[in-house]
């Protein structure tokens, strides 16, 4: 398991080369009270095919796979590059964003910004 | 648990239309609502043995199954949600979940004590051995 944090400027990898499979991966994106978290499947990454990249307001995910030396005899998926732009608001901590990746999944927590975060206010009584 | 109505996730459109652009070169098993069979799958033939690879990423480990009959092949595993997350906390739900069954004709006769299966990287590659009668034979041609 790798831990990306995106707290670097992009990189040259941020915007490669388009290979002719690339294959926008299926996410899910759900809403806690302190942060967004996004779930992408990216079959066949390794970590060390893994780019997790923001540059400016967007969020960039990109994955590299392996494809196989000669094709399969019978075939219903083929593997190719992964790649999704996602554009992040402002009330969002981009500066904490942390990845991980398991078993093909990409999970990506982007924290929402501290003013932003519900704050539950005591209520004193008299 | 109270969530923000706002959306700050504005997908751009530009990728949205090369997204559907890119699912219109993969096969019905990639589109979703999935109305094809889950887990997608290919196979290599070798003299060797058959090689059944199966996406299935983020399947539960402790979830996965396969067993080898005559000549078919079986696979079973479950894609769990995250636990705790309520439905109005989602915006988007592109991932297909849940428990899949998939069972494989491979056209030969399996040896189910020869199989063996690994899961990398979201995907489950099992290695599937003929029945000693169906390995293929190299017959030499005499004079």
């Amino acid at each position: 398991m790798a831990t990306l944090m995106t707290t670097t400027a992009p990189t040259s990898t941020a915007r490669p080369e388009r290979a002719a499979r690339t294959i926008s991966p299926r996410v899910d994106i759900y809403e806690t009270d302190k942060a967004f978290v996004l779930l992408a499947d990216m079959p066949g990454v390794g970590a060390g095919g893994l780019d997790v990249v923001t540059e400016g307001d967007e969020l960039i995910i990109h994955g590299r796979v392996e494809r196989p030396a000669s094709p399969p005899d019978y075939q219903e998926f083929e593997l190719g590059d992964y790649h999704r732009a996602f554009a992040l608001t402002e009330d969002l901590d981009t500066n904490g964003i942390s990845a991980t990746l398991r078993d093909g999944v990409l999970r990506v927590e982007i924290p929402k910004s501290p003013g932003v975060q519900p704050k539950k206010i005591p209520v004193r009584t008299e | 648990m109270e969530t923000r109505s706002t959306l700050p996730w504005h997908e751009m459109r530009r990728l949205q239309r090369e997204m559907e652009h890119l699912f219109a070169d993969f096969t019905p098993t990639w589109r979703w609502p999935l109305t094809g069979e889950y887990p997608p799958i290919n196979l290599t033939r070798a003299d060797t043995g058959i090689t059944l690879e199966a996406l299935c990423p983020g399947a539960d480990r402790a979830s996965l199954e396969i067993s080898a009959l005559g000549e078919s092949v079986t696979i079973r595993g479950e894609r769990h949600a995250d636990p705790g997350v309520a439905e109005e906390q989602y915006h988007r739900r592109e991932r297909p979940l849940g428990a899949f069954t998939r069972t494989v004709n491979v056209g030969d006769r399996l040896d189910p004590e020869r199989t063996q299966a690994t899961f990398t990287n979201g995907i489950l590659r099992v290695q599937l051995a003929r029945a000693p009668e169906a390995t293929p034979k190299k017959i030499s041609i005499q004079n």
